[in-house]
């Protein structure tokens, strides 16, 4: 690496990395308590299996993002980070926040958790992913002020490329819209409506920003193709992305109490939300195709381009297949909903922070690529958990279609968890897909320890 | 570093990058977000066509011509400012951007004055699908009339300081592409919000 | 157009547009603000809704129902439950939990007071009541 300080993303990346198996664990004990009703409880019931599941997602995704940030950021600004040590004890502060507040998901009564953190005090928990205890909420809003201040502070006193703005810019966004989880009013629709300032300004917003800085500079890094060129197309994709998203956050104000004029802006500028989607599959294969390089990399190229086609299917074409109201009108809330939300976090999400992490751990670990024979268990892993996450969405597609047909469309609907009987052989499907997903994710942790014929790193 | 890796190819010649493709997917994606808009509303016309031809009556047509006409002439003095640039007379051709941006001023000025009307006469966006259309398309539009305003101010600066000439117009082209495309666009939607029954 | 469209031009236009888009969000959001009490049934929230929705909260129902669609797909939409079971069922209901029937889902028991639960079903109606342009299509949910 060319500077000492990019270091400080290894342990950052590790602790993701740990924290995904973790998530896929507890991802296949809700499928199998999709099937199997009673399975672990009243030890680990479904709610709290559920809570540890998405919050240890986005727990990981931010370890990914920060590390990413400590690993790039140095690089693009050419000078030390500004405080590694810094960087370091917030790391054990996260570790640590984190790890207790997922043990206090399993070990505490949920009530007794709010009691005790301070919830009387600020109602904030209970609402979809922001589960956190209030005492966590503030620990993750200290986390990241200080990161912020770090990575400012070292883009201030170095060189300021677009990469390292747009970083900047998606990560304060990301800090700013997390403060609406504050911000909990009696009023249900209210309540909803800022909800998804959070949620949706995060993933269909500022976190578009992250992703395409992480993606441009692996780009830059493995095709070798001109920083002005990918910089220019960073911006328009961005601002696509920005242009469609902000007002797109209107196709989750279709039932929940708002105006009805939503159902329009929402549709019209949701349909528009696959475009930026679409350009960045373009962009990745474009450039790679113009390489003026053979990068060594070979595994980090692959996740490159699988994250451009993987977040266009999910979160372009499986968002698009519902977005529009008519049609959203009888999906809301269905298993269509889950479809489209696994394959758009993995496609976007894990995928870019996967492919930072293939493209900086070898680097980290003094070398410019793995051995050929661990390259190619990561690219084993690479095609076991995408097309797992393929069939996961395609039985969650079709298990939704018939719940949504035997329950909303029927003339004589059928109840609930009668028609949760009738799709059970979906959610089996989906669980043994879940299992093939776990063999990748294995195969991927195991490729960090093939050895093989390893070549020394250069300069 | 990569020095010990498999052997690196001699690399590739250059790519070309078809220069004009961005602003172009831009534009395109502004057409893109109005057309679906008016198609949205073509649907919703076909669904209660009687509401939407009475609620149009009430509109102010006047106002609405007038504004086409003010916006335009705001068109026709971005091509005189844009020809200026092009003979190398770079502060002149600002003159005719002050021009312009005076038309867009009064354009702005008359859409505020038919706002007011609309909101004391109780029309919000939640008052009938119609009247949701309408506020909704035009303030749209307003806005990209406001944001034009912006951009022929930023081009305006940069002319008065003669940075324009022969050799260096992508600047004021692409401003005024932009200023055309929001002309253009009202030029669709008065028609069909204000005029077709 | 001559010329070349550049980094900077690209860069304007993402600040632009961002800008632009936001604070025509902030406008809807803004009228969205103002015709709210028309549809989101606040003029019923009383001080047992408030009860009822911090009760709700912190049972962390979400992590298995929705709520106006919103939430986990593992039990029964509940945004209308109130109009589909009635009152006197939910309570029922929410004290013989679990059922224990083998291989069958499982909902704990909060063990609510009999206050608790009039709470929150006083939040669970006050939610039924909101105008919710017609959505879910039926009442099953």
């Amino acid at each position: 690496m060319k500077y000492k300080s990019q270091a400080v993303a290894m342990p950052y990346f590790i602790a993701a990395i740990g924290l995904f198996v973790a998530q896929i664990v507890f991802g296949l004990i809700l499928g199998m308590q999709y099937v199997v009703g009673d399975f672990l409880f009243p030890e680990i019931p479904f709610n709290v299996a559920r809570m540890v599941h998405t919050n240890l997602l986005i727990v990981w995704l931010l370890f990914g993002f920060m590390g990413a940030a400590y690993y790039m950021v140095p690089e693009e600004s050419e000078t030390e980070l500004f405080s590694p040590r810094l960087a370091l004890a917030m790391f054990w502060v996260f570790l640590i926040a984190g790890a207790l507040t997922i043990i206090g998901y399993l070990t505490v009564d949920y009530a007794t958790l709010a009691k005790y953190t301070g919830n009387d005090i600020l109602a904030t928990m209970g609402r979809e992913f922001l589960e956190q205890p209030l005492l966590t909420k503030i620990g993750i809003v200290v986390v990241a002020l200080v990161f912020l201040f770090n990575i400012t502070m070292t883009v201030l006193k170095g060189r300021k490329t677009a990469i390292s703005v747009v970083l900047l810019l998606g990560l304060w966004g990301l800090a700013i819209f997390f403060l609406f989880s504050f911000y909990n009013p009696t009023n249900l629709v209210l309540d909803k409506y800022y909800w998804w300032w959070v949620v949706h300004l995060w993933v269909e917003g500022v976190w578009e920003l992250i992703m395409a800085a992480l993606l441009a500079f692996v780009l830059i890094k493995v095709t070798g193709v001109d920083r002005e060129v990918i910089e220019k197309w960073l911006y328009v994709i961005i601002a696509l992305a920005l242009v469609t998203g902000i007002i797109g956050t209107g196709h989750h104000y279709y039932w929940i109490g708002t105006p009805e004029y939503w159902q329009w802006w929402g549709s019209i500028f949701s349909a528009l939300e696959p475009i930026p989607f679409f350009a960045m599959t373009v962009f990745a294969f474009n450039m790679v195709n113009r390489r003026r390089r053979e990068h060594p990399n070979k595994a980090a190229v692959l996740w490159a381009l699988g994250t451009g086609v993987m977040a266009f299917l999910g979160a372009g074409v499986w968002g698009f297949l519902h977005t529009l109201a008519p049609v959203n009108y009888y999906t809301h809330g269905s298993q269509i909903t889950a479809a489209h939300g696994h394959m758009a976090f993995y496609g976007a999400y894990v995928m870019v922070v996967i492919t930072i992490i293939s493209y900086a751990m070898p680097i980290l670990r003094g070398r410019a690529c793995n051995s050929p024979k661990a390259q190619v268990l990561e690219m084993w892993s690479f095609w076991l958990m995408t097309i797992a996450m393929v069939f996961i969405t395609l039985f969650l597609t079709a298990a939704g279609i018939l719940q949504v047909w035997l329950q909303r469309v029927a003339e004589e609907p059928m109840s609930f968890m009668a028609v949760q009987d009738q799709v059970a052989l979906f959610y089996w499907m989906r669980e043994w897909s879940g299992v093939v997903f776990f063999i990748g994710l294995l195969a991927y942790v195991a490729s960090f320890f093939v050895k093989g014929k390893e070549q020394p790193a250069g300069a | 570093m990569r020095a010990a890796c498999p052997p690196l190819p001699a690399p590739r010649t250059p790519p070309t990058l078809a220069g004009d493709l961005a602003i172009w997917i831009f534009i395109l994606a502004e057409l893109l977000a109005f057309g679906v808009f008016f198609i949205a509303y073509a649907f919703a016309r076909a669904n209660n066509p009687e509401l939407f031809a009475a609620e149009q009556l009430a509109l102010n047509r006047d106002a609405g011509a007038i504004n086409t006409l003010l916006l335009l002439t705001a068109s026709y003095f971005v091509v005189r400012a844009v020809h200026a640039a092009e003979a190398g007379q770079s502060r002149h051709g600002a003159r005719w951007l002050v021009a312009a941006l005076g038309c867009a001023a009064g354009f702005v000025a008359i859409k505020i004055g038919e706002y007011a009307a609309a909101f004391s006469a109780g029309i919000s966006l939640s008052s009938s699908t119609f009247h949701m259309f309408y506020l909704s398309l035009t303030f749209f539009h307003f806005m990209h009339v406001l944001l034009g305003m912006v951009i022929l101010g930023a081009l305006w600066l940069n002319a008065r300081r003669g940075l324009y000439g022969p050799h260096n117009m992508n600047g004021i082209e692409s401003g005024a592409a932009y200023w055309h495309m929001v002309d253009l666009v009202w030029l669709i939607l008065f028609p069909l919000v204000y005029v077709i029954r | 157009m001559s010329g070349t469209f550049t980094k900077a031009m690209a860069r304007n236009v993402f600040y632009g547009g961002t800008v632009f888009f936001f604070l025509l969000f902030l406008a809807l959001t803004l009228d969205t603000t103002k015709a709210l009490p028309k549809t989101d049934n606040r003029h019923n929230i009383t001080a047992d809704v408030a009860a009822g929705k911090h009760i709700w909260e912190t049972r962390n129902c979400l992590g298995c129902h929705t709520l106006l669609g919103e939430g986990a797909y593992y039990a029964p939409e509940l945004g209308n439950v109130y109009k589909r079971r009635g009152p006197d069922f939910i309570k029922a209901w929410m004290m013989a939990q679990p059922t224990g029937t083998p291989g069958r889902r499982q909902m704990p028991n909060f063990h609510l007071s009999d206050e608790e639960l009039d709470q929150l079903i006083a939040f669970l109606k006050y939610a039924s009541e909101i105008n919710t342009q017609n959505w879910p299509p039926n009442i099953e949910g």
